[in-house]
């Protein structure tokens, strides 16, 4: 079946939705090759259908068969992120997978906010060893009365807080920011492995 | 969990196997690998998303993919299996089979006990 311009209208427009659903995760080839491969499949499914007299019915259910576009760029991203993330063991892959489980299921939403606190704690941390040489008046273990308050950047330091800690913070402060960061980033390494395993078994 | 849940474990479950089997033959494009289950089982709920499986099982050294032009007025890509992939599938069948037949030991045992019982 040759299409007339409506139907490869309609077929550019579900390939035109899928590719900007697979750019929202997958690298720019990877998409080139997905895309290239579900038009040759819908190409071949159309030309299958040599002799129907409805176009857009033949459309309509080759499409349906398909899927939706949003379903199949799930699918991918479903198989692609997880995987990603557990072979490259980098930060922002694992944050897409992590981000991805959350949005997608109830498991993955409260892991994902557990390790989102575990990870800005980190960020504080090494924020503040990075503070503490530019602000040493700011920075460091708060005291009122000699009672610590808490611990932190405080700007202006409030009339009758004491600042405690020296440079000393400094090596503290980026040993816990790294040691909870290196700690949380391989709990979602982890995390994101027994999802796959799972989901394999 | 519900039967739903559980059959659609089942069926992700053959999935792998079931697309293995089907290029183990030789190399089939997309299409023709999503038409061979179709024609044999029922674990192509929507066809869109066995390219995803696919490309995994690429990624995972299981497949090879090859675009071939020219044959079709439109190119397609070719999957055929690795020798990884024969190892793997290879492992995956004797072990379907070795649960299937405990499965099927259960339910034997399990029948008769309740044809004796009454």
């Amino acid at each position: 079946m040759n299409l007339t311009e409506t139907g490869e209208s309609r077929v550019n427009g579900y390939l035109f939705v899928l590719e900007r659903s697979l750019k929202t995760f997958l690298p720019p080839d990877v998409v080139r090759d997905a895309v290239r491969e579900i038009e040759s499949h819908l190409r071949e499914r159309v030309a299958s259908a040599d002799g129907a007299p409805n176009e857009r019915e033949v459309l309509e259910r080759i499409l349906g068969e398909l899927g939706p576009p949003l379903r199949v760029a799930q699918a991918y991203s479903a198989e692609r992120t997880i995987d990603e993330a557990v072979t490259t063991g980098r930060f922002v892959p694992i944050v897409r997978a992590v981000g991805h489980l959350a949005a997608t299921t109830v498991t993955g939403f409260f892991v994902a906010l557990g390790l989102l606190v575990c990870y800005l704690i980190s960020f504080v941390f090494i924020a503040l060893a990075v503070l503490k040489p530019i602000f040493p008046g700011n920075v460091g273990v708060q005291y009122v009365h000699g009672f610590p308050i808490g611990l932190g950047a405080q700007f202006p330091l409030e009339p009758g807080t004491e600042l405690g800690g020296g440079y000393w913070w400094i090596p503290f402060a980026l040993f816990f920011g790294l040691g909870i960061f290196v700690g949380t980033h391989r709990g979602a390494r982890c995390f994101l492995s027994w999802w796959r395993e799972r989901r394999l078994s | 969990m519900s039967h739903e849940t559980w059959q659609e474990q089942l069926r992700r479950g053959g999935l792998d196997l079931a697309i293995l089997l089907t290029v183990s033959a030789g190399p089939r494009y997309g299409l023709a690998i999503i038409q061979h289950l179709e024609a044999f089982t029922d674990l192509v709920v929507t066809e869109g998303t066995i390219y995803p499986i696919l490309g995994r099982l690429t990624r995972d050294g299981l497949l090879e993919a090859q675009w071939v032009e020219g044959e079709a007025p439109h190119p397609r890509k070719y999957y055929r299996l690795t020798r990884v992939g024969a190892k793997r599938l290879a492992d995956m069948k004797g072990e379907w089979r070795a649960f299937a037949e405990k499965i099927d030991r259960l339910m034997i045992a399990s029948e008769r006990a309740v044809r004796e019982s009454h």
